[in-house]
């Protein structure tokens, strides 16, 4: 068997590893960002320096190093995590504590009417939240939030230093082989910006879907 | 007398007493005391930072008075037990600044306090939401409209919609008309007349000296954080016992062209 024709199915078994991972890993992080957020701006005392310390914590650790903590660090304490629940584990840790920045960011943006509104119609807090204020935040959000999905889509690469058989691993195992970095690589780099090209215009997509008509400048 | 004033029953449905309200070391309200009949329509006046638009928000408490108490149809909303959301629901609140929902169209504006706070079934809460919009002359070609499409008085106008369909004890309204362009004042005021015509008791922070003389059962004159004068429209307007209440009204009537 040639080069290609070894590599190309190998590659495509690694890409269906890394989307594997991502169709858990963005929606996650997605949802732990718009909790983590909420949580930093309507939460009380103490849940408001939970996620904060939560927030901190994840985005202060380099991903190699949660990486790393999730799969040796907790086999340590008896808890075995294969490389595919390290992965998504880590990338849902990290990305959603970068993302809950947006949220909150976006949360805090809202004109203070907006909730004095829902409140004088008689609603509590969570349902202000929920009904008002989120709607109109996590569409502030989106560019921001799309953002960091695509450099999710880009740093699931480092799964492999936890043997996960993604895309760049199993280029760099086939490399050791056949000495053909350029191909390899070339192929690698043209599945990765295929990946995010395409998260990119469903997300702009998702973002024309969502506009408020009358309110916004034009995306488009 | 406002011609309001046949639906005006003896019950007392708001009573405000003593309320005592401080900003750092600004005392904004002095002790306000005053009470509203059913069907009744009071017009609140007053100097810029009188503390009318506090004492508004005390009433409801989206701001918490530091002393005094209040009650609404014989339940006391200043006491800790009181469930505050479920009160609200009766209470109100039309802004100066509308406050619509940015990301809801006029009828779902008016439609998520009933399905979501009064928990109303959708065709249920829909059908009240078109009544109340159509009670303030927003038409169907409206409804589906969102806030950034519609004038400021058509905005207005939905976020009457908007308090009415909770079917309120009384509506609050704090200066509803001054975020608006002069053309756009009349047809709100007209909505907030109609509703007093037909006895929807109503607490109005106004300069729209026209509108309390016609509409207002009694206007509350605020100065320096408590109610120094109040009385009939017409005594308090042309003929006050004090000096700056008489300033204050020949300034706004220059102003506002006052009938
Ligand atoms: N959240 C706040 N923090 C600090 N000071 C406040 C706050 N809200 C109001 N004030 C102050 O309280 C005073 C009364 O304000 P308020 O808005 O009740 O006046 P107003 O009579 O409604 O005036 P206007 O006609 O300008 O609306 C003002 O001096 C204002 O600066
Ligand atoms: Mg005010």
């Amino acid at each position: 068997m040639g080069f290609w024709e070894e590599f190309i199915p190998l590659v495509l078994h690694g890409a269906v590893n890394t989307l594997w991972v991502l169709v858990i890993s963005i929606p996650a992080s997605v949802a732990l960002a718009i909790a983590l957020g909420s949580a930093r701006v309507y939460g009380n005392a103490p849940i408001k320096a939970i996620a904060t310390a939560f927030v901190v914590t994840f985005r202060g650790f380099p991903l190699v190093v949660t990486l790393f903590l999730l799969f040796f660090g907790l086999a340590d304490l008896g808890i075995y995590l294969t490389p595919y629940q390290t992965a998504t584990l880590a990338f849902v840790l990290c990305g959603g504590s970068y993302m809950s920045e947006y949220v909150r960011g976006a949360i805090r943006s809202i004109d203070i009417g907006q909730s004095l509104a829902a409140r004088a119609l008689g609603m509590t807090k969570f349902q202000e939240l929920i009904y008002i204020i989120l709607p109109q935040a996590i569409r502030r959000a989106l560019p921001g939030l799309s953002n960091e999905i695509i450099y999710q889509i880009k740093y699931s690469s480092l799964a492999f230093v936890v043997g996960y058989e993604e895309i760049f691993a199993v280029s760099k195992t086939f490399i050791s082989r056949y000495f053909m970095p350029l191909q390899v690589f070339m192929v690698d780099a043209a599945l990765y910006l295929a990946m995010t090209t395409a998260a990119a215009y469903g997300l702009r997509a998702l973002e024309y879907k969502l506009r408020i008509p009358g309110l916004e400048m034009s995306i488009r | 007398m406002g011609r309001g004033s046949e639906m005006v029953g003896d019950e007392i449905v708001l009573r405000v007493e003593n309320i005592h309200k401080r900003y750092k070391d600004q005392e904004v309200l002095k002790g306000v005391t005053f009470e509203v009949r059913r069907g009744e329509t009071k017009v609140i006046a007053g100097p810029s930072g009188a503390g009318k638009s506090t004492l508004l928000r005390c009433i409801n408490l989206l701001t918490k008075p530091d002393k005094g108490r209040v009650w609404l149809e014989g339940v006391e909303l200043t006491d800790p037990e009181t469930n505050i959301n479920k009160m609200r629901q009766k209470i109100g609140f039309v802004f100066q600044e509308f406050n619509l929902f940015h990301h809801l169209t006029a009828l779902e504006n008016v439609m998520i306090g009933l399905t979501k706070v009064k928990k109303l079934p959708k065709d249920v809460a829909r059908k009240k939401a078109e009544e109340a919009l159509l009670t303030v002359h927003i038409t169907e070609d409206l409804w589906h409209k969102y806030p950034a499409q519609l004038s400021g008085g058509q905005k207005q106008r939905v976020a009457i919609a908007r308090a009415l369909a909770m079917d309120p004890v009384i509506i609050l309204y704090d200066e509803p008309t001054s975020a608006l362009d002069p053309q756009l004042v009349g047809e709100v005021l007209r909505v907030m007349e109609e509703l007093a015509r037909k006895g929807v008791t109503g607490l109005v922070v106004t300069h729209e000296i026209g509108f309390a003389l016609e509409v207002a059962d009694e206007i509350l004159f605020m100065y320096g954080g408590r109610i120094l004068e109040r009385g009939p429209p017409r005594e308090v307007v042309f003929s006050p016992k004090h000096e700056v209440t008489r300033k204050f009204f020949e300034n706004i009537t220059k102003l506002y062209g006052g009938k």
